[in-house]
C-alpha cells in the first residue's frame, strides 16, 4: 500500500471510531478510489478524451437496530463528521428492524493478485496506445463495404480500490483493473437501418481480445441484420445466442434470485428452493472467486468473503443470492452477494452452436433484445427482439421489429440444448441455448 | 430527535431567479448559519473558489489551443426515506460535490473532473481537458460577468431541503398506509420519498457566469398483490421540481399515489395476456408520454443529427407525421420533473417546436451540436453530474392536445389494445423502438374490457408518426428517468389519450 492508500484506509477506520463514540451501535465505512481514462472515437476522429480520479465515501450507521446510510464526495474531516452526526440523528427517527446489522467479521483469504484481477500493465498503457486501439477497432469496421456508419468506438481503462472498515473489527482493502474496447455500427438502407456492435472487457491487458477480433465480431453482428423484416406472429423454438442468454435469460434470472426480490415476494422463485424449476441441462453458478473475472473480489460490499455458490443444479433451485440482511430475513446465511451478482453464469453443455441451429426446423435465432419487458414477480417476459430466422436447420433471413414473449419458468423448463461456447467475459455470461417454444409477435392481424 | 433542527424557509430578495436556499439538513449547518447571497458566491464561500480562481482555471483549460472551455460546479444533497415492512427501514443522505472541466476544439472534447475543487486539483483536471487541443492560437478567457436565470420554473415555497425528516416520514407513511389498506390482497408495499437540491454554477471562456438551485422530488410506491398463486406488482408516483405543498393537490396526495400502486397490483390479478399481432392501439394519457419521449424525442437530439446517425437527420421541413401531430419540448413549463431555468451549459431554456402539424421543424441542441450545425443552442445540454460531459437531452416532451374526448378516441376502435402504464421503453438511432406495457386493456366494441398484462408495443418512429390519427383533449404527465450514454436524466413527458391506426402488439401468439 502506498501512502495515499494507507490514508484512505486510516480515514475509514477513524470514521468508524468517531461514529462509535457519537452513539452508533454499529457503523460501516467504505471508501472507493477510482482513476479512469476514456477515449471516444467516431468516424476516425477522437471525439472525447476523459481522464479523472475520484474518491467516494459511503457509510451505514445502525442505532439500536435502526438504519441510516450516507455518502459524500467531500472527504474533509469536518464534513464527514457532520455526515456521521446527521446519520446517527436520522437513524434514531427510523423503525427498529430486527434483521438490521453488520455481519460478523470473517477473515479474508484471497488477494487481488491471487484472484488475477489486478494487472499492473493496465497502469502502464499509454494514452496513445489506448487511442490507437479505439481508432483501430473502428477503422477495421469502416473498411467493410456493408457498414454504413460508425456509431462510435471507445477504449476505457479503470483502476479501482476499495477500503472497508466496520465496528465489528473488519478492515480490508481490494483493488481491480478493468480495460474495455468496443465499437458500434449502422448498416442498411432507407428507413430500414440496423445497428449493433461488440464490446469486450477484461481485468488484464492480456485477456482483452484484439481490436481485430472485436471489430470482426461487431461487423458480422450488424451485417447479418441487413434487410431484416418482420415475420408472422407464431409460437416457435428459440435459440438464444450466447450474449442473448446472458442478457435476457440470466440477467433476468439474477433479478429473480436476489434476496430483496424474494423477501419482497417480487420474484416468481419465492418458496421454490429445492424444487425442480429448470430442465436437467440447467446448472448455474455465481462465483465471486473466479480468477480474472469481471465481478471477482475477495469480499463483498459489506466485508463478507465471496464464494462460489451453486444457484441451480440440473434444474433444481439450490440457492438465492443473499446479503446479510436478506439472509437473516429469509433465515439463511449470506452468500457474499451484498454487491449483487459477482460472476453469474450458466454452465456450458455439450452441443455445438451450429448443431443447435441445425436441430431447428423453423424458429428464431435470438441475437439481441430491445426494451424492458421483464417482470420478476411473475417471471413474464415480453420484449422487442432481433435475430435470424431459421428454416430447416439453416439461417434463412434476418428479422427485426418483432417481440418475443413467454415466462421464465417455462423458458428454464424448456431448455432442450446447451452449447459448449461459454465465455466468461462479463459478470453475467452463458452459452448458446435452445428453448422449446416462445411466442413471436409480428406481422398479421391479431387473432383470438 | 433534537439533532435535526426545524428551520423555516428563508427567502432571499424574494423568490426571484437565482435565489439560493439553505439546506436545513446539511448545508446551512456546514455554513454555520451564513447563507450565501446568491449564485457563484456559494462555491466561493463554501469551497474557496473565487472568480479569480475560476478565470485562472479557464485559462489553463485553453492553454493548449482549445477554442472553448467551461467549468461546471455542482453541490447536491439527496435525501431518501424508505418505508417497508411497516417501519421506516432506511434513510440516506448523499452529498455530491465537484467540478467538471471541459475544453472544446472543433468537434473534439477534452474532459477532466475532480471531487476536490482545490486550485491544484482543478488545474490538474484543466490540463487533462486542455490536452485535446494540441495546437492553435491560444485564446484568453473573457472576463466573467455574473448573470441570473431569466425565469423561475421551480416551486420553492416549502422546499424539502429545509424540511425536517419527520415531515418526509409523515408523507411516506401516508402513502404506504393507503396502499396497504386498499385491499387485503395487497401483501407488500414499499414507499419512498427521494428529494434533492442541486446547486450549480457554470462559467465559461466567453464570460458567462450563471447559477441555479434546482429542487427535485419524487414520491414512489410499489405494491404487490396476491390471490392464490397469482402475484403482481403495481406502482405509483408523483413529484417534480416542487416543495411540500405539491403533495396537497388533488390527485397528487400521498394517499393518491399509494392507491394508484395498490389498484394497479390488484387489477393485474385478473389480467390476461394480450392478443399478439397488428391492431389499432389507444395510448392512455397517464404514462404514454414515454412513447413520445422514446419514439420522437430521442431521434431529434442533436448528436444524432450532426453525426447523421438519426433516422430523421435530413428531414427538416418535411412532413413526417399526420397533420394532427404537434410535438414540442418545453423545459419552461413550471414545476415538472424535467423543468429547468437554464440547462447545464448555462443556456436559457425555451420552448422548442419539433413537429408542427405534421411537419418536422426543429431539433434539440446543446452547444456542441449547435456550433457544428451553425445554429443557436436551445437549452438542451444536460449532464447527470460534474463527472460526465453535457449531451443533448430532453426535458418535458409534449404531444399537443387534440379535440376528441378520451372516450371518443376509444369508441373508434372495434377491436384493439389500450395501454395505461409502462415499465419502460427503448429506442435506437435507427428509429426502432419497444415499449413494455405494465397494464393495459382489451378494447372491444369501443369499450375497455379485460385488463391486460405482459404486452409489448414495437415499431419504428417513422411509421408511428404517420399512424397517429386521433388525439384527445386530456393531458397527463409521465415522470421518468431517462438513460443515455450511461447518464440518467430526470424527464417528464405529457400526452393526451391518442390513437395509433395500427401497431404491432407482442404477447402470446
Amino acid at each position: 500500500m502506498n501512502a495515499n492508500q494507507q490514508n484512505l484506509k486510516a480515514l475509514a477506520e477513524s470514521l468508524v471510531d468517531y461514529g462509535r463514540r457519537k452513539g452508533a451501535s454499529e457503523i460501516e465505512v467504505t471508501v472507493v478510489e477510482t482513476s479512469q481514462f476514456n477515449v471516444n472515437v467516431r468516424e476516425q476522429n477522437v471525439e472525447r478524451l476523459t481522464e479523472a480520479g475520484t474518491q467516494d465515501l459511503g457509510m451505514r450507521v445502525f442505532v439500536e437496530g435502526k438504519l441510516a446510510t450516507a455518502a459524500s464526495q467531500d472527504l474533509s474531516e469536518d464534513t464527514l463528521h457532520r455526515v456521521v452526526d446527521n446519520a446517527i440523528a436520522r437513524a434514531r427517527l427510523g423503525g427498529v428492524d430486527p434483521y438490521a446489522g453488520l455481519p460478523e467479521a470473517e477473515p479474508i483469504r484471497s488477494s487481488a493478485e491471487e484472484l488475477k484481477v489486478y494487472d499492473p500493465a493496465v497502469l502502464k498503457l499509454s494514452p496513445e496506445s489506448k487511442i490507437a486501439a479505439a481508432m483501430k477497432v473502428e477503422a477495421i469496421g469502416l473498411a467493410d463495404k456493408r457498414i454504413k456508419k460508425s456509431t462510435g468506438a471507445g477504449f476505457i481503462s479503470v483502476v479501482g480500490a476499495w477500503y472497508l472498515a466496520n465496528s465489528k473489527g473488519f478492515s480490508g482493502s481490494f483493488h481491480r483493473t478493468t480495460v474495455a474496447n468496443g465499437v458500434g455500427f449502422q448498416a442498411g438502407e432507407g428507413d430500414n437501418l440496423l445497428q449493433d456492435g461488440w464490446f469486450e472487457g477484461a481485468t488484464s491487458v492480456a485477456a482483452l481480445p484484439t481490436p481485430e477480433a472485436i471489430a470482426r465480431k461487431a461487423v458480422e453482428r450488424v451485417a447479418r441484420l441487413i434487410g431484416a423484416r418482420k415475420v408472422e406472429s407464431q409460437n416457435v423454438p428459440v435459440v438464444f445466442e450466447a450474449p442473448a442468454t446472458a442478457d435476457l435469460l440470466l440477467g433476468f434470472l439474477a433479478q429473480c434470485v436476489a434476496g430483496a426480490s424474494v423477501d419482497r415476494r417480487q420474484s416468481f422463485l419465492v418458496d421454490k428452493l429445492g424444487q425442480k424449476i429448470g430442465s436437467d441441462l440447467v446448472t448455474i453458478y455465481d462465483d465471486g472467486l473466479l480468477p480474472g473475472g469481471r465481478g471477482t473480489s475477495a469480499f463483498d460490499a459489506e466485508g463478507v468473503p465471496t464464494r462460489k455458490t451453486l444457484v441451480m443444479e440440473q434444474g433444481v433451485l439450490k440457492s438465492y443470492l443473499l446479503n446479510t440482511y436478506y439472509g437473516r430475513k429469509l433465515k439463511m446465511a449470506s452468500t457474499g452477494n451484498a454487491g449483487g451478482v459477482t460472476n453469474f453464469y450458466l454452465a456450458k453443455g455439450s452441443s455445438k452452436p451450429a448443431d443447435i441451429i441445425k436441430s431447428v426446423d423453423k424458429g428464431l435465432l435470438l441475437t439481441g433484445t430491445i426494451g424492458f419487458g421483464r417482470v420478476p414477480t411473475t417471471g413474464d417476459i415480453s420484449t422487442g427482439a432481433f435475430g435470424l430466422w431459421i428454416e430447416k436447420g439453416e439461417v434463412a433471413f434476418p428479422v427485426a421489429e418483432i417481440t418475443i414473449s413467454g415466462n421464465l419458468a417455462d423458458v428454464l423448463k424448456g431448455i432442450e440444448m446447451v452449447g459448449d461456447d461459454l465465455e466468461l467475459n462479463d459478470t453475467i455470461a452463458g452459452p448458446t441455448v435452445k428453448v422449446a417454444q416462445m411466442s413471436i409477435g409480428g406481422k398479421g392481424a391479431a387473432k383470438g | 430527535m433534537g439533532k435535526i433542527e426545524r428551520r423555516e424557509f428563508l427567502k432571499l430578495a424574494g423568490t426571484g431567479a437565482g435565489a439560493f436556499l439553505a439546506s436545513g439538513l446539511f448545508y446551512d449547518r456546514l455554513m454555520a448559519g451564513a447563507l450565501p447571497q446568491a449564485g457563484a458566491g456559494l462555491f466561493d464561500e463554501k469551497f474557496g473558489v473565487s472568480k479569480e480562481v475560476m478565470t485562472k482555471v479557464l485559462g489553463v483549460a485553453l492553454s493548449k489551443g482549445g477554442d472553448f472551455a467551461d467549468l461546471f460546479f455542482e453541490y447536491k444533497v439527496v435525501m431518501n426515506v424508505v418505508m417497508e415492512d411497516d417501519i421506516i427501514r432506511q434513510s440516506s443522505e448523499n452529498i455530491v460535490r465537484g467540478v467538471g472541466i471541459r475544453v472544446l476544439k472543433g468537434q473534439q472534447t477534452g474532459f477532466g473532473y475532480t471531487s476536490s475543487p482545490t486550485p491544484e486539483s482543478m488545474t490538474q483536471a484543466a490540463l487533462t481537458a486542455a490536452a485535446i487541443a494540441a495546437s492553435g492560437a491560444k485564446l484568453r478567457p473573457a472576463d466573467l460577468k455574473e448573470s441570473r436565470p431569466d425565469k423561475q420554473v421551480y416551486l420553492l415555497d416549502k422546499p424539502f431541503v429545509n424540511a425536517p425528516l419527520d415531515d418526509r416520514i409523515a408523507l411516506v407513511k401516508e402513502a404506504y398506509a393507503a396502499a396497504l389498506a386498499h385491499d387485503k390482497r395487497v401483501i407488500k408495499v414499499i414507499a419512498n420519498l427521494l428529494d434533492e437540491m442541486q446547486y450549480v454554477t457554470i462559467v465559461n471562456s466567453e464570460g458567462l457566469m450563471i447559477s441555479d438551485a434546482r429542487p427535485q422530488v419524487r414520491l414512489g410506491v410499489t405494491a404487490t398483490a396476491q390471490e392464490g398463486k397469482v402475484r403482481n406488482t403495481g406502482s405509483g408516483s408523483a413529484g417534480g421540481r416542487v416543495g411540500m405543498t405539491f403533495f396537497q393537490q388533488a390527485g397528487k396526495t400521498p394517499k393518491d399515489v399509494g392507491l394508484r400502486a395498490a389498484t394497479e397490483a390488484v387489477t393485474l390479478l385478473s389480467a390476461v395476456d394480450p392478443v399478439a399481432g397488428d391492431q389499432p392501439v389507444v395510448l392512455g394519457s397517464r404514462q404514454s408520454g414515454v412513447m413520445v419521449h422514446e419514439a420522437v424525442g430521442h431521434p431529434f437530439e442533436g448528436e444524432g443529427i450532426w453525426q447523421k446517425t438519426s433516422i430523421v437527420w435530413d428531414r427538416l421541413g418535411q412532413m413526417v407525421a399526420d397533420p394532427c401531430v404537434t410535438i414540442y419540448e418545453d423545459a419552461t413549463l413550471p414545476y415538472l420533473r424535467g423543468s429547468m431555468n437554464i440547462d447545464d451549459e448555462g443556456t436559457s431554456t425555451r420552448k422548442v417546436m419539433m413537429i408542427e402539424n405534421g411537419k418536422l421543424v426543429g431539433f434539440l441542441h446543446d452547444r456542441l451540436s449547435a456550433r457544428i450545425l451553425g445554429v443557436e443552442p436551445n437549452g438542451h445540454g444536460r449532464r447527470e453530474s460534474y463527472r460526465v460531459v453535457p449531451i443533448c437531452r430532453m426535458n418535458n416532451t409534449m404531444l399537443a392536445r387534440g379535440e376528441a374526448t378520451p372516450e371518443d378516441v376509444i369508441k373508434t376502435v372495434k377491436k384493439g389494445f389500450y395501454a395505461l402504464t409502462y415499465q419502460g421503453g427503448q429506442v435506437e438511432d435507427t428509429g426502432k423502438f419497444t415499449f413494455s406495457v405494465n397494464m393495459g386493456y382489451l378494447i372491444e366494441d369501443g369499450k375497455l374490457t379485460q385488463p391486460v398484462k405482459n404486452a409489448t408495443l414495437i415499431g419504428t418512429n417513422v411509421q408511428v408518426l404517420k399512424d397517429m390519427e386521433l388525439i384527445g383533449n386530456d393531458m397527463d404527465y409521465f415522470l421518468g428517468t431517462c438513460g443515455k450514454d450511461g447518464q440518467s436524466a430526470a424527464v417528464a413527458a405529457g400526452t393526451p389519450t391518442f390513437k395509433i391506426r395500427q401497431m404491432t402488439v407482442g404477447g402470446r401468439a
